[in-house]
């Protein structure tokens, strides 16, 4: 099960994600991150709460990075518990997305 | 932190867990209530039981997307076997034959435009498990790997 939610702080849409990003659940993380950067320049997917991520769950964040490159905004992927920055580690995608220690905004 | 390993201290008769799955991604949720239940009753640290769930999504999604299991009844099966110092799995399904220890490697270096995110599922299980191996049986793919559960908790 997948939790999301929506703010706005200093600029950024943050959308914060928690609980599972698997295969079950990935399409509704895209949806929303989709959203998100349609309506806002700069998106931040605040990861703390996230427990668990499958590589359905990192080609939602892909697709939302690619989307955001080709309109020329800003995604940024924050706060990922130790356990999914492991699995963006073993992936690659620290090398090609944009992720933080802590919130941008 | 000071390795253990996790199953050895606990009884000679190893822990084990067996399940089978219909062909429907809506059946993690019984997979990964199977994954907790065989973690919690070995004790098994919670970095364990996220990559063993990790590991096992990826081959049930796999053979239910791309191997023809979507609907089928008992699609796929796996069992967990606690060892003294590693976690034994063997995934079965009735997909289409798919020798996963053949499959190319994705390209990691892809730039951003390019990456799609497709053959990142096997690659993970390459790079979790050991001792990969897969056979034809019948109208079932069997795949046996090892996961070094004691050699990981030494790294926390």
């Amino acid at each position: 099960m997948i939790q999301l939610s929506e703010a706005t702080t200093a600029g950024w849409c943050v959308v914060s994600v928690r609980g599972r990003a698997d295969a079950d659940s990935a399409d509704e993380l895209e949806a929303a991150l989709r959203t998100a950067l349609n309506n806002n320049a700069k998106v931040a997917a605040d990861l703390s709460g996230l427990d668990y991520v499958s590589s359905a769950g990192l080609r939602a964040l892909i697709q939302a990075a690619r989307a955001a490159e080709a309109r020329g905004g800003e995604f940024a992927i924050c706060s990922p518990t130790p356990s999914v920055k492991r699995v963006f580690d073993m992936s690659g995608l620290h090398q090609i997305l944009n992720i933080h220690g802590a919130l941008p905004c | 932190m000071k390795a253990h390993a996790p199953c050895a201290t606990l009884s000679t008769i190893p822990e084990e867990i067996s399940l089978c799955l219909n062909g429907s991604i809506h059946e993690l949720e019984r997979l990964t209530a199977g994954v907790a239940q065989f973690c919690a009753s070995n004790s098994l640290s919670a970095d364990t039981e996220f990559q063993l769930n990790l590991v096992l999504e990826e081959l049930f999604v796999n053979a239910v997307r791309h191997g023809g299991c979507e609907g089928m009844e008992n699609a796929a099966c796996f069992s967990l076997t606690c060892q003294p110092d590693s976690i034994a799995l063997v995934f079965r399904d009735r997909g289409g034959p798919f020798d996963l220890t053949q499959a190319p490697a994705p390209d990691l270096n892809q730039p951003l435009a390019e990456r799609r995110g497709g053959g990142l599922g096997i690659h993970l299980v390459k790079q979790i498990m050991r001792d990969v191996a897969y056979r034809r049986d019948g109208d079932w793919n069997v795949l046996t790997m090892q996961h070094p559960a004691a050699e990981q908790q030494e790294t926390l």
